[in-house]
């Protein structure tokens, strides 16, 4: 059977029985669509993922793009893929419709994002960062601006890129030096200088240019991050009429280990000194601006992390109920016929892990986009609690998924066994695209900052608090409630020792083990959502008997999630708390 | 110029298929339903046809339950104009659907229908043959493509059958045994068409929110004096022979030996 990349019944499950799809068309804002505009549109994007995108995955990861004379040359394939990806509607499918969109909850496009990912994360990436590139445009552009960017990269003539990245300042972007010379010629245009490193899709050659929102520095500004704009950068840039040489030149391709269907590039603005930027924003603001698209793009790093062990799953469960090898522990006669590899306790042991991963965390990116819905256009008074909702769960959304999505590919290719190490099946692929998850959009460190130095505790633990009611209202049995009512507890108790010791000065102290909370946090938060969705199973197995082995699998996975890694959340905690070891390790002693 | 396709409610080729333990029908809990991919090439022929030929309409029909307007919007989202459901919930054998279209044409008076050859649930491939001759109209079935699916004119989104400059006639090419015949029928006519005539193009997100607003006209086989009652008999349903072990032959002159005594192939 063809790898469906993720499972129909699973996405129709979480879009209607868990994350209430339906109800959202109740809001005036998504009042013009329905249950049946949300499965055509799934209907499509699923059919261009697995006939046109998921076809070019492997000749894309084969022959990635090359530097041909200044000029990159992505895998022709593109040029099939883009515009079926521009016409589905993915580089504003969200987006008002006075800006010329559909206003499709981003619940429904994150689903149909996952199957495209799923099929090709390389080829979907151009959309998502020109769909991101477009949005900066729009809601920070001046009339300028937005004229002269905004209509030609959501119609897919031109593509969008987000340049933050300089070969010395990755995580610590308040260390950016391309510097923005203000230009006699009009207010907001600036001469740009600098280079930048890791630009995806930095150069390529299907749409007519390329516009680049870069961070910069204007001349005279303060250091540090309050002293960074944003800037939309074209590689050709409009004038008369014409579009001319806008002095960005692509230095490099790196030969990267996965991704292989989009480009990264290293990027020189100015050589010559004829490179123009059209500031985006206010002046000196760009960072802020730039989250917007951050946050944006965080969610959707959480979605290709999940697609990509999604895809793997599928493989690595068709594999196994099809590979025969080996008899029952208990029956080894060798003249008995072998049996397929699933019916050993210890393949279906990883196969429920990987499931558990995936749909744990598809469930979660559903449970974002859900909120990123209702914070735009949900009642006006639950907005706030809402927005902190969404700020606490986006570092897990973005890290979660890369970090155990690569436990899951790891184990996909486990069960191909030998097959598995070779380039003749497709894991090891995938176990390669997924490393980048966890590296790029801000590392898996750069997330466990971001939650435990300001999310978990801003407000004095109001966030918590919210997460804590959203654990309360579902019909969890008892043994889950009181499983997640003691993880819980033992997460605020840690949280609340290490925020005194960050208030005593002890940042150390406090943060030192950020990725190990964050850990425990994800645990916490994946437990809440199986248990969102054994409650989902156990109402459908009510209802719907010839779904009866869907819902059986669905409390299996919950069970598993439960019985071996919500433990894990005290042990965690206890070592956030206790360990110093490689705080007080000298560099030395290595 | 006016043109009528057909699209189908089948069963999704994708989900599992199990016939019911009475072997009256398969069962149907469970199964995921769309449109008949044949059905989708006649679709996207007529919207082809009709761009090419403007002004035009697209009417898109289907015979079923009322869920079949799902496959009905579905071909609205590609770009058909409006659609018609002819709604009955039992089983209506090849017959009575001819029957239904052929009131449902004389109704809408459109200068082509366009029908997929066949439905992928039964296979019949008779329901276009059974409208011409009811209508007593020409029939040209199979169409094809005359040029490859990767051809610059099928990338060009060209269509396959060609109208003549008066637009009295169509064209259209089918696969026989060893190349292609080229047939010319007489407006108004049945094409049915084949897998190799285009490739449907996907419904993108501002055309199905489009498709929500068209029409969908909904009639009854009472209101059209057609008497559905099945003239077929579904005698019993069974699956496939499951594929038995193979074996293992010691060398190629066994092999032979097999082929030409047991198989009877060579």
């Amino acid at each position: 059977m063809a790898n469906p990349l993720f499972s129909d019944r699973e996405v129709s499950f979480q879009l209607y029985e868990v994350h209430g799809a339906g109800d959202l068309c109740q809001l005036p804002a998504f009042a013009d669509h329905g249950r049946e505009t949300f499965d055509l549109f799934l209907a499509s994007a699923r059919k261009i993922a697995r006939d046109v995108l998921f076809p070019a995955y492997r000749p894309m990861d084969a022959e990635p793009p090359r530097l041909e004379g200044g000029r990159v040359r992505v895998h022709p394939a593109m040029k099939e893929i883009w515009p079926r990806l521009v016409e589905l509607g993915m580089t504003n499918a969200t987006r008002p419709s006075e800006v010329g969109g559909q206003e499709l909850p981003v619940l429904v496009a994150m689903f149909a994002g996952g199957y495209l990912s799923a099929a090709n994360g390389a080829a979907t990436a151009y959309a998502g960062l020109t769909a991101g590139a477009a949005h900066l445009v729009e809601a920070f552009g001046s009339e300028e601006v937005r004229r002269t960017f905004h209509e030609p990269m959501i119609s897919g003539r031109w593509s969008g890129t987000m340049a933050l990245t300089e070969p010395h300042a990755g995580s610590s972007l308040a260390d950016v030096r391309t510097t923005a010379t203000p230009m006699p010629a009009g207010p907001g245009r600036y001469l740009l200088r600098g280079n930048k490193v890791f630009i995806s899709g930095g150069d390529q050659d299907f749409t007519e240019n390329i516009v680049h929102l870069a961070l910069g520095r204007i001349e005279g500004a303060p250091a540090g991050i309050k002293g960074i704009s944003l800037f939309a950068v074209p590689r050709l840039r409009p004038e008369d009429g014409r579009l001319v040489d806008n002095d960005c030149s692509s230095a490099g391709v790196f030969h990267k280990m996965g991704w292989r269907g989009i480009p990264s590039i290293a990027l020189n603005f100015g050589e010559r000194g004829d490179c123009v930027g059209w500031v985006v924003g206010t002046p000196h603001q760009g960072l802020g601006h730039m989250f917007q698209m951050m946050n944006e793009a965080r969610l959707m790093v959480g979605m290709n992390g999940v697609a990509t062990a999604s895809a793997a799953y599928h493989e690595s469960l068709e594999y196994a109920r099809t590979r025969p090898q080996g008899r029952p522990l208990a029956a080894r006669d060798p003249r008995t016929p072998q049996i397929p590899i699933v019916e050993h306790a210890d393949v279906r042991r990883m196969l429920l892990k990987q499931k558990a991963i995936v749909e744990g965390g598809l469930s979660l990116l559903a449970e974002c986009a859900r909120l990123a819905d209702l914070v735009r256009h949900g009642p006006e008074e639950d907005r706030e609690r809402r927005r902190m909702l969404l700020d606490l769960l986006t570092p897990v959304g973005k890290s979660f998924p890369a970090e155990a999505g690569f436990v899951s590919n790891s184990l996909a290719v486990q069960i191909h066994g030998g097959y598995g190490y070779t380039a003749e099946y497709l894991p090891e692929a995938w176990l390669r695209d997924q490393k980048l998850n966890s590296i790029h959009e801000g590392t898996t460190g750069i997330q466990s900052l971001d939650l435990l130095g300001r999310k978990v505790v801003a407000g004095g633990g109001d966030a918590l608090r919210a997460l804590a009611a959203e654990f309360a209202a579902v019909e969890a049995t008892n043994e889950e409630r009181a499983g997640l009512r003691a993880a819980l507890e033992k997460i605020a108790a840690t949280t609340m020792e290490l925020a005194q010791r960050g208030l005593a000065g002890d940042r150390d102290g406090m943060l030192a083990h950020s990725v190990d909370y964050l850990d425990a946090f994800s645990v916490l938060v994946i437990s809440w959502q199986w248990a969102k969705m054994a409650a989902a199973a156990r109402r459908g197995l009510e209802r719907d008997r010839a779904s009866a082995d869907f819902y059986r699998g669905k409390i299996a996975a919950a069970r598993w999630f439960f019985a071996n890694e919500l433990p894990r959340v005290s042990t965690l905690c206890d070592i956030c708390l206790t360990d110093a070891s490689f705080v007080e390790a000298r560099p030395e002693w290595f | 110029m006016k043109i009528l396709t057909t699209v189908k409610r089948v069963e999704d080729y994708e989900s599992k298929i199990k016939v019911r333990p009475d072997q009256t029908w398969i069962v149907t809990e469970g199964v995921n339903y769309r449109a008949n991919p044949f059905d989708e090439i006649a679709v996207e022929e007529a919207l082809r046809l009709r761009d090419a030929n403007m002004p035009s309409e697209v009417v898109v029909v289907s015979v079923g339950p009322a869920a079949a307007a799902t496959e009905i919007r579905s071909g609205l989202a590609m770009g058909a104009d409006r659609g018609i459901l002819v709604k009955h919930d039992a089983f209506v054998d090849s017959d009575g659907v001819a029957r239904l279209l052929q009131k449902v044409i004389e109704q809408e008076k459109p200068d082509l229908v366009l029908m997929g050859k066949q439905a992928v649930d039964v296979d019949d491939n008779v329901a276009g043959q059974l409208v011409a001759e009811y209508l007593g109209w020409g029939q040209a079935t199979f169409a094809s493509k005359k040029e490859s699916l990767e051809s610059p004119e099928e990338k060009a989104k060209k269509p396959g059958l060609k109208l003549s400059a008066d637009k009295k006639s169509v064209q259209a090419a089918r696969e026989v045994d060893g190349g292609l015949e080229v047939l010319e029928v007489q407006l108004p006519a049945i094409v049915t068409v084949d897998l190799r005539l285009n490739v449907p193009r996907y419904a993108s997100l501002p055309n199905i929110m489009k498709a929500k607003k068209k029409p969908i006209q909904e009639l009854t086989p009472q209101g059209l004096s057609v008497d559905v009652t099945p003239k077929v008999k579904v005698l019993k349903v069974e699956p496939p022979p499951a594929r038995t072990a193979g074996i293992k032959v010691p060398d190629v002159a066994t092999l032979v030996q097999k082929l030409h005594a047991e198989a009877k192939v060579i």
